[in-house]
């Protein structure tokens, strides 16, 4: 890499950061994710990993909110506000890596697909398509039912089965890209199959990846809650929608225990929305259409 | 098997949400959170409406356990056994009061000196609900059809399975000549089928008694109509014996939920309703019009450990933790469990705490280890007992087993269960410390990891009859799997000499007394052979609506249990409540709606953006 390039680079990402500036609604998303990432973050720290523990529970069960536990407690007598805290940090923790993992699958599918098009592509674009009328919910809780419940088994369902969208994006995009003159000439140097996907498309898909990701990861948390909530979790890890199916199994709806399951639902609710924020909000920025150019 | 209520391994609290309904989306997890919520508030059909509809009273019961079958020759289930008990009679009938025996269809009975030849008097005044008199030779016949028909044996065998030859020399009197003296004669819970209906029925395996309605009995009720998980309908047979029940109609009806089950409770929409948690419980007892009825229960929850499972053939199955079969370790995992606490947090004190076997609620079974031998609280003497038995700890704390490897453990858990889970997480805590690990697996169906033996502990649990052989029979030897390949009835692969010794002795006792002493013992050998821990009896949780229910009896009749009683008497005594109006009590706070609300609120907006997004992105391509 030559010092030019960095210049470069840093000139664009200083322009990114202009222009998501203009976005009042992405800072809000963005604001609010900080202040989340830095709670989940600091967890051991502030409610520590005693607030998990049955055993020593400080309070008794179904406590309204109150001084001492100001969202009641839970049918442990569990602080619910520590466990919100705590349950943070396996919520978003899974909607990172579930999506990361299904924008990977997604990448690397479209990436070949649109490289190599022909027979291979109509071949992978198939799959794809097969993937992609499948209800989503209805494969991960497949998998997640067939698999041993833990939360790797939520990351994999869920990633495994959303990467479809991602796929068709980056396999357009790539297409898009491979049209240009530029990689023609890279190919008449002698940049081979390789080079051409990771050094020139690569690149230049990664904007779209990025805008993908960001918006994956509000879906795969609420995936997430989803499956916990509907018994497919995890139940010794605590997780905002294993709080909503704990709530649920205690009977918490009809004995108006409000406070049991209203913090998880708005919890899952606020960080989907601070991330689809974002994501637009960088969507906007990078799609030339929209408005913002390069 | 003995009992009619088989409840294998557990009755499940069917709390499992209208998973595949839901579309799918990423919406969908505020969506659920937005339709839990709202829940309470939504349904608001009309309370009680039935009641006008026909000019009649109607009892609705919510239920949520599946029907496995109609046909009293099939049906295992408690929701099945409990609906055969309302439609057909059974040769005897517990008293409410005290579950002594009292007359059935035989009004009178008695042993020959040999005790093997049974006579029973048949009562005159029953008939079929088709107008025809049932007679012996409906029971005979229904006996004889159990003996010669291994289909038909499906759900009750275990009773004939002694029996040599059933006749019915005259329409009053049936005769049962046994093989060897059986103890539960008294205790046949057969419903007798009508023979001419029954004998044209060809293959017994397929039938599900489900086609024709209303369905032929003789019992309080007859079944009118059944919809498979949505509702089996019952009317009052006019011309019972004992006495038309008082309500003109009886429904089962299905709610999946139990949250839902209470709504509709609540709103009048349902009389009944069983297997309530207990916050749901306490919100309960202080609405209007609704009696909460907290009794002892019948049923026992247990920790059962794979004592490494095997089939008659004396092949071994399955991959059970080895170090579980060194009393050294179960012991110390049973001493670290501290079941008064889990009758404290986890059922609230809706429990009872874990002693022998059976149930206190059955006086003269119930047995209790003495001071000196009971597996008592004591983490320290669970942490020595190890330590003494060479199970050391590493640096990290973790214990050793004797391959050199940290000991750790599978749960088998029923995910449909709160409790399983809420006790396991105690389980974990309590075992951590003494450094074994412990992985939680919760399934739908724990059937089939069980029957194969792949499971380290698992919890267990059953309904208790009144005549204890059928809970006692599971732990002989005789009901392991034949091969490996098999199923037996065995419930925890258990198989002891000592056990099998005393269950024989006992099963051909017919002195009460002696056979109770025999049973004791029983349950005291195998409270020594350390393969379970009774945790706890959990209390039968069920609420109804006074404005519609006036009174019932519960068994037993001084702070008895309404649902799943060993007879019919509940719902036979039902007496309607004078002018049950609807009054919907929608007494749910109004914070819930206004969660509800914003969490609408909020998925709308999130809803909102994903579709100009999707706008943005559908102009790009």
């Amino acid at each position: 890499m030559t010092s030019l390039a960095w210049e470069r680079r840093k000139g664009s990402a200083a322009r990114l950061w202009r222009s998501y500036r203009s976005h009042r609604a992405g800072l809000y998303g963005l604001a609010g994710l900080a202040a989340l990432a830095l709670l989940a973050l600091t967890a051991p720290l502030t409610v520590g990993a005693d607030v998990q523990s049955v055993t020593h529970a400080p309070g008794t069960a179904l406590e309204p909110p109150s001084a001492r536990f100001p969202l009641g407690t839970d049918r442990f007598g569990r602080s619910l506000l520590g466990l919100l805290v705590w349950g943070a940090r396996i919520s978003l923790l899974v909607g990172l890596l579930a999506a990361v993992l299904s924008v990977a699958i997604g990448t690397l599918v479209g990436v070949l697909a649109g490289h190599y098009g022909g027979w291979f592509s109509t071949v992978v674009m198939r799959i794809t398509d097969w993937f992609l009328v499948m209800p989503t919910l209805v494969l991960a809780i497949v998998l997640a039912t067939v698999m041993s419940r833990s939360v790797w088994t939520v990351v994999l369902a869920i990633g495994v089965t959303s990467w479809p969208t991602t796929a068709r994006l980056v396999r357009a995009q790539t297409i898009a890209v491979e049209s240009r003159p530029y990689i023609e000439r890279a190919t008449a140097l002698g940049g081979g199959h390789r080079h051409v996907m990771a050094r020139h498309v690569l690149p230049n898909v990664m904007p779209l990846v990025l805008a993908q990701t960001t918006l994956g990861i509000s879906a795969a948390i609420l995936t997430e809650a989803t499956l916990a909530f509907l018994g497919l979790g995890d139940p010794t890890v605590v997780s905002w929608g294993g709080m909503l199916q704990d709530a649920r199994e205690a009977g918490a709806v009809s004995s108006g225990h409000w406070w049991y399951l209203a913090p998880p639902g708005i919890a899952i609710a606020l960080v989907a929305l601070a991330f689809t924020l974002c994501g637009r909000a960088v969507e906007s920025v990078l799609n030339p259409r929209l408005g913002v150019g390069r | 098997m003995v009992m009619v209520t088989k409840v294998p391994p557990r009755p499940r609290p069917g709390a499992r949400p209208a998973r595949l309904r839901r579309a799918a989306g990423p919406l969908l997890a505020a969506g659920v959170t937005a339709a839990s919520l709202a829940a309470v508030p939504a349904t608001a059909p009309a309370a009680a409406a039935e009641d006008g509809k026909s000019g009649g009273t109607t009892l609705t019961v919510a239920v949520s356990q599946s029907i496995d079958s109609l046909s009293p020759f099939l049906a295992q289930k408690l929701t099945s056994t409990s609906v055969h008990r309302l439609a057909y009679e059974y040769l005897t009938n517990y008293d409410p009061k005290d579950a002594r025996t009292v007359p059935g269809f035989a009004t009178e009975w008695s042993a020959s000196a040999d005790k093997l030849t049974w006579t029973y008097k048949i009562r005159e005044d029953s008939t079929w609900s088709d107008g025809k008199p049932a007679t012996a030779e409906d029971a005979a016949w229904t006996f004889t059809t159990m003996m010669t028909d291994p289909d038909a044996a499906t759900a009750n065998g275990n009773f004939t399975a002694n029996f040599e030859k059933v006749t019915a020399p005259d329409p009053r009197t049936l005769v049962i000549r046994l093989k060897k003296p059986q103890a539960t004669m008294t205790a046949l819970d057969v419903p007798i089928v009508p023979k001419h209906v029954w004998e044209k029925v060809g293959d017994f395996s397929k039938f599900n008694n489900d086609r024709s309605f209303p369905i032929v009995g003789n019992g309080p009720f007859v079944i009118t109509d059944f919809k498979v998980d949505q509702y089996i309908k019952l009317r009052p047979n006019k011309t019972f014996w004992r006495g038309a029940p008082k309500f003109d109609e009886l429904v089962f009806k299905y709610y999946k939920d139990g949250d839902a089950a209470v709504a509709a409770l609540q709103k009048g929409e349902v009389s009944f309703v069983p297997n309530l948690t207990p916050a749901q419980a306490a919100a309960l007892k202080t609405q209007k019009d609704i009696k909460v009825n907290d009794a002892p229960g019948r049923r026992f929850y247990a920790l059962a450990t794979n004592p490494g499972a095997r089939a008659q053939d004396g092949t071994a199955f399955g991959n059970g933790n080895k170090a579980l079969l060194d009393p050294a370790v179960r012991k110390a995992l049973f001493l670290a469990v501290d079941r008064a606490t889990l009758v404290d947090k986890v059922f609230q004190g809706h429990a009872v705490e874990g002693e022998g076997y059976i149930p206190p609620r059955f006086g003269s079974y119930f047995w209790k280890p003495e001071a000196a031998r009971k597996r008592a609280y004591d983490p320290a003497a669970a942490d020595k007992t190890l330590t003494d038995a060479g199970y050391v700890k590493n640096g990290a704390g973790e214990r050793l087993g004797k391959d050199g490897r940290p000991l750790s453990f599978r749960i088998l858990c029923h995910a449909t269960d709160p409790n399983d889970k809420a006790v396991a997480k105690y389980l974990q805590e309590w075992w951590g410390r003494l450094g074994v690990g412990l992985t939680v697996e919760c399934l739908d169906s724990v059937s089939d990891p069980w029957t194969k033996g792949d499971y380290d502990l698992a919890f267990d649990g059953w309904s208790v009859n009144p005549d204890p052989d059928y809970v006692l029979s599971i732990h002989t030897c005789g009901t392991l799997p034949a091969t490996a390949k098999d199923t037996g009835a065995t419930d925890n692969f258990i198989c002891d000499r000592e056990f099998d010794g005393l269950y024989a002795q006992q099963a051909v006792e017919y002195d009460p007394a002696k056979r109770a002493e025999l049973v004791k013992r029983m349950q005291s050998r195998l409270y020594d052979t350390g393969y379970m821990n009774v945790m706890a009896y959990p209390n039968a949780l069920e609420a109804y609506r006074t404005d519609q229910i006036a009174s019932l009896t519960t068994m037993p009749e001084a702070a008895g249990n309404i649902w799943g009683q060993d007879g019919y008497w509940s719902w036979w005594s039902a007496v309607p409540a004078a002018g049950s109006g609807g009054s919907g009590s929608g007494s749910s706070t109004g914070v819930v709606v206004g969660i509800a609300a914003t969490v609408v609120v909020l998925a709308g907006g999130f809803l909102l953006l994903r579709n100009r997004r999707r706008a943005g992105a559908d102009d790009r391509e």
